[in-house]
């Protein structure tokens, strides 16, 4: 057999397509796929961002009702002091329904969109 | 539209140019995944990653190489990442010897009802994944050595080196199995196509 036959042959192979595919809508797929991740993230931003804007607003509340009247203050902590895992379970429950109305419902809900 | 042009308006913020960019390079990023996994369930998953790569760091892209260079960077380098990730990677330097050895396996197949291109492509998936890669890159994509140096980091010489064993193999396998009649065969299909 001659050589340059099969080195013809092999060259032709060579540049022929391989069989692996990727589906007809993979282009809209990868799009999809960035716009849940952009949202995600800006939904991130957006709930550090109240939680961020919350706590500013409670240290300014804090911080006036101290020079205006401490008793009322002094008040709020010592309750704080004496029912500290009622206090944790109510500011976890607030953050985790912030977190799950900012956060999660909207990309559950827009990937039910993307999908459909 | 120019990848330039293309680039600027993804840039900007228009989806559409994206998913354009994606159609345009699908193919170039799917040959490179799909030569270097072999897995067809995960190159889809790799390929997406390899897009959105492309998107998070389109804006350090810079005009020094072509856009297919720098895309088919990203897509060697993800499938390479991948393949270590899951330990099915082939890094070891390829030994000859033991590929042919393992080619010799097929000398059974009756060769006169068997389109030898076929053949062919099925012995390249069977090769070490550099020479997979550099035949892919160089037969495939058209890219120069020059290129395919900047894309996997091998050196030219090793580039050169690799394609010329790699048909070696081919050419050994074939000696070994294909006889005049079959090549004849193979002549004629060619034609017909």
């Amino acid at each position: 057999m001659k050589n340059k036959e099969l080195d013809q042959l092999i060259e032709q192979s060579f540049g022929y397509e391989p069989d692996f595919q990727l589906p007809d809508n993979f282009a809209q797929q990868v799009t999809a796929e960035l716009k849940r991740r952009s949202q995600w993230k800006n939904n991130l931003i957006e709930y550090l961002f109240l939680i961020g804007f919350s706590s500013f607003l409670l240290t300014i509340v804090a911080g006036t009702y101290y020079l205006v009247n401490k008793e009322i203050l002094i008040q709020i902590l010592n309750f704080a002091s004496q029912n500290i895992p009622s206090v944790i379970f109510v500011l976890v429950l607030l953050n985790f329904i912030l977190f799950a109305d900012r956060v999660l419902l909207p990309i559950l809900f827009n990937s039910q969109n993307f999908n459909n | 539209m120019d990848d330039h042009e293309l680039i600027r308006q993804i840039l900007n913020g228009n989806m559409n140019c994206f998913t354009f960019l994606v159609n345009r390079y699908r193919k170039l990023v799917v040959h490179i995944t799909g030569r270097l996994i072999q897995r067809r369930d995960e190159i889809e998953d790799v390929s997406q990653d390899v897009f959105l790569k492309v998107y998070q760091n389109l804006n350090k892209y810079r005009n020094e190489s072509k856009l297919s260079t720098w895309i088919a960077t990203i897509a060697y380098n993800t499938a390479i990442n991948h393949m270590r990730k899951y330990k099915k990677g082939d890094d070891t330097i390829p030994d000859d010897h033991s590929v042919i050895r393992t080619l010799k396996d097929f000398k059974t197949i009756d060769y006169e009802q068997v389109d030898l291109h076929r053949y062919i492509r099925d012995q390249i998936e069977l090769l070490p994944l550099q020479y997979r890669t550099v035949i892919t890159l160089f037969h495939l994509e058209e890219f120069s050595y020059q290129e395919i140096e900047q894309i996997t980091g091998m050196p030219e010489g090793t580039v050169k080196s690799y394609l010329f064993r790699a048909k070696a193999i081919l050419k050994e396998k074939l000696k070994f199995v294909v006889d005049d009649n079959s090549l004849k065969k193979v002549k004629e299909i060619s034609n017909e196509k």
